[in-house]
């Protein structure tokens, strides 16, 4: 099975090559019998990653450990939950797993288009074969998977313990789907380039394609923080590591974008900028791969054999190279039709909300750099940690919250101050409202402070616009229509999906601004050894150390269980129980946390130490606000869902615009 | 045209005088430093501004480190800041040990500044160049929109004009 695997990987590379070229072929030459043919490449391109990736997992699934990579990612008695998920645990294999999306991304592109934008497809298809080529030649020669260990052991080394979490589990797929799903937008953006077909079909093209691959980004991100927060053990959920902010630019990039791009759908401006913004979403998602690859900068989350800088730095500079080139030769058909017509606008807003999401990708990008630029210049090797990304972004983050508020209620093309008057009255009557009522009872004795009761004001400013927008709308389908409150609202979300649905994102990312901001700013901890019996107090609560446990659970893993009981006002509340795990062969034990989440606060315990007469170290975290940033996510992806569901009224127009396509262009007009 | 400037001109100044606003309370809390004087504090001050030492290099900054080492040098600060030593002092002590790396953050002098200063730079340069680029569109659909009406005020005179040489040479 393992050759099996191994020579389907072969049979990809040489299907995508063929692919590369008829589809060039095809799309030069006006070929219709090489495009028959090429249609068929994408099928036969998935099937044989599908048979390669099935090879691999198989091997994982029986302990095949003849094959080094599963001999490095996994072991006997590995959960077969974990045994899944260590197919993209190393190196090879997330190479392998991106490969297959990628390939069933592209598949899923050729059956939507098969019949439709005959122009810029076979364009399209040719940089996603090329990108397939990439990754291909990658696995084939450099990074195979299917290596052979000529003496097979009787045993693996097992997954990182680490990685032995669920959220880890979910996390990288999640990013992953996002990372791959931005090749679409790109690739056509880049055909579009090639064939100057620059009006907006290939944005209308990738909407989906771009709003699903920034929700999967979105989530992963968010994913990822969970991971850290229940797995790391040290109270937090970001670090600011490399591979976090590599994650979390092309986000930024590509948020901007999704904002832009609606001024070139509606007043067909901004065509070079939105094509800027989609080419750098995408090379920010290879640059990521290159950090987590090349082991240039260090981070918690690069791979053990990260030797793939260089050739992932050579495809970063080609792709610059490309999409700069071919900016700059079509320039004279970017330019837009429209200008500007005032500061007070929305489309100004949507400029100004570009730039901070830009400032905060580049500070992101300078901080994650910089060690490597001070060793060039000095020598010396400097650390960018986080209380400078804090400090740098945290302000500019404030900027964009206010910005979220102002954006979706300033008008179109030129706002009075009568009509700012009108719309920015309530919102901000209620924001200092609430800063005035709040204002007795923050602390705001540092910067942090300070930081997160401007936050909490910008918050509450930013949902009385989305609320105030949603009562108007539903006010006046209320009063037009005869319906009900609730009839009102939701045929109004229904009839403007994209719009409300932007409201409901807006408004999860209200609820992460606040998480943070709460959970920054207001959190207590402490750290005590303690006998059993003693306790410790933490704000409100009492964490009294009741006993001790151990687990040997199988022959490589040991766990100790401390009991915490915690006490509020004399009653208890919960039992905690934090653990400490015990790997053969791993130098350092695994701190598994326990934690009690509630809207208000998490009481979050660690069982950092113990020693023979059963005494414990044990930290504990009050953090408050942070499952508002779980809800936060969970609310973006709600709102996501309302903006990329189906539109019947869309697909209508879509139908008859086919229809006039396919009049104007069939064999009897010829 | 002037009352429409006004408007204009009024509404770029409330635009302005925002912006300065913001620019100023965003200044503010960038580089204003608040003392903290909690005692319970400096440790988590130490712990911030230093990266863990350990002997695997996990690259994590101290207060995010978890560590056997890291349990260690907390151990080793708290003892150091009870016996009179002030942060400042500890982390000097630190640099010299191990190096400018052990610092969580770039230092605020020399080489290090671009550091902090270039995310703003870029930010403000962006800032004026949407600023002139607004500004040159908007100032140039003002002058459209003015020619345009001009033109329109234009036609009547130009096309009675050419009514009445064509009346007159009727006459003649």
């Amino acid at each position: 099975m393992n050759e099996i695997g191994e020579f389907a990987l072969m049979i990809a590379l040489a299907t995508s090559a063929y692919g590369c070229v008829t589809y060039i072929m095809a799309a030069r030459g006006n070929r219709v019998d090489l495009y028959l043919s090429a249609e068929k490449v994408p099928f036969i391109l998935s099937a044989c990653v599908i048979v390669a990736s099935a090879a691999l997992w198989r091997a994982i699934l029986t302990d095949d450990f003849s094959l080094q990579y599963v001999w490095a990612y996994s072991s006997r008695d590995l959960d077969t939950f974990y045994k899944i998920s260590s197919f993209w645990g190393g190196q090879k294999g997330s190479l392998l797993f991106w490969t297959l999306l990628l390939t069933c991304y592209t598949v899923v592109v050729h059956i939507q288009n098969r019949k439709r934008n005959a122009m810029v497809v076979p364009y399209a298809m040719v940089v996603l074969m090329l990108i397939t080529t990439f990754f291909l030649v990658l696995l084939n020669f450099s990074t195979n998977p299917f290596e052979v260990i000529p003496v097979p052991p009787e045993d693996g080394r097992g997954l990182n313990p680490l990685l032995q979490n669920y959220w880890m589990v979910i996390h990288p797929p999640t990013l992953y789907l996002g990372y791959v799903g931005f090749t679409v937008p790109f690739a056509f953006a880049m055909a579009a380039l090639i064939c100057k077909n620059l009006d907006d079909s290939w944005i209308r093209l990738t909407r989906k394609w771009t709003l699903i691959s920034w929700f999967f980004l979105c989530m992963g991100n968010l994913f990822g923080a969970q991971w850290a927060y229940l797995e790391l053990g040290w109270g937090g959920y970001w670090a600011w590591d490399p591979v976090e902010n590599a994650a979390f630019m092309p986000l930024l990039v590509s948020t901007a974008y999704l904002h832009s791009v609606m001024i070139q759908e509606k007043k067909d401006m901004m065509k070079v900028w939105n094509m800027s913004l989609v080419l750098l979403t995408f090379v920010m998602t290879i640059f990521g791969t290159f950090i987590t690859r090349s082991g240039l900068i260090q981070s918690v989350h690069t791979f053990d054999e990260a030797t793939l800088g260089y050739y992932f730095l050579g495809f970063l500079g080609v792709i610059i190279v490309v999409c700069v080139g071919f900016i700059i030769s079509r320039l004279p058909l970017l330019k837009s039709k429209n200008e500007l017509d005032s500061f007070l606008s929305r489309e100004s807003s949507f400029l100004f909300n570009n730039l901070v999401l830009l400032g905060i990708g580049f500070a992101t990008f300078w901080g994650t750099i910089f060690p490597i630029i001070s060793e060039a210049v000095r020598g010396v090797k400097i650390t960018v940690g986080p209380p400078f990304y804090n400090q740098v972004n945290v302000p500019i983050g404030l900027a964009l919250l206010a910005l979220i508020g102002i954006g979706p209620i300033i008008a179109w093309r030129r706002a009075t101050w009568s009509n700012l008057k009108k719309n920015f009255l309530k919102p901000l009557l209620a924001a200092v409202v609430f800063a005035a009522a709040l204002f007795p009872f923050t602390p705001l004795g540092s910067r942090s402070e300070i930081y997160s009761y401007l936050t909490f004001v910008l918050c509450v400013f930013v949902m009385a616009t989305i609320l105030i927008e949603f009562f108007k709308g539903t006010l006046a389908r209320r009063n037009l229509h005869d319906e009900s409150v609730a009839e009102a609202l939701g045929s109004l979300v229904w009839r403007s999906k994209s719009r409300y649905g932007g409201y409901i994102v807006h408004v999860g990312v209200v609820l992460i601004f606040a998480g943070i901001a709460g959970s920054q700013s207001y959190s207590a901890h402490t750290e005590k050894r303690i006998k059993i019996g003693e306790s410790v107090q933490v704000k409100d609560f009492t964490f009294t150390y009741e006993r001790l446990g151990f687990i040997e659970e199988n022959a490589t893993k040991t766990r100790a269980i401390a009991q915490v009981g915690v006490y509020k006002d004399g009653k208890r509340v919960w039992t905690g129980q934090p653990e400490k795990e015990f790997y053969k062969g791993q130098n350092q034990p695994v701190s598994e946390v326990d934690v009690l989440s509630t809207w208000k606060q998490d009481l979050y315990m660690i069982l950092a130490d113990f020693s023979e007469d059963e005494s414990a170290t044990i930290k504990i975290y009050v953090n408050p606000m942070v499952s508002w940033i779980w809800a936060g996510g969970w609310v973006i992806a709600f709102g996501t869902m309302i903006s990329v569901w189906p539109d019947r009224l869309e697909q209508r127009r879509r139908l008859e615009r086919m229809k006039i396509q396919s009049a104007v262009f069939s064999p009897a007009q010829e | 045209m002037k009352i429409q400037d006004a408007i204009l001109n009024k509404n770029n100044a409330g635009m302005r005088s925002c912006i300065w606003a913001f620019a100023a309370l965003f200044s503010f809390l960038s580089f204003v430093q608040v003392d903290r004087a909690h005692s319970s504090a400096l440790l988590a001050d130490l712990e911030n501004a230093l990266m863990c030492t350990c002997d695997d290099k996990c690259g994590k900054v101290l207060i995010n480190c978890t560590c056997d080492t890291s349990d260690k040098i907390r151990i080793g600060f708290t003892e150091q800041l009870e016996s009179g030593l002030t942060v400042q002092q500890i982390i000097q002590e630190q640099v010299a040990k191990h190096g400018e790396s052990v610092l969580s953050t770039p230092t605020k002098s020399g080489f290090n500044i671009t550091a902090w200063a270039m995310p703003f730079v870029a930010l403000v340069a962006g800032g004026l160049g949407i600023r002139k680029i607004i500004q040159t569109w908007a100032g140039r659909n003002r002058e459209n929109a003015g020619s345009e009406k001009e033109t329109e005020a234009e036609k009547p005179a130009k096309y009675s004009s050419r009514l009445q040489k064509e009346l007159d040479k009727l006459d003649s």
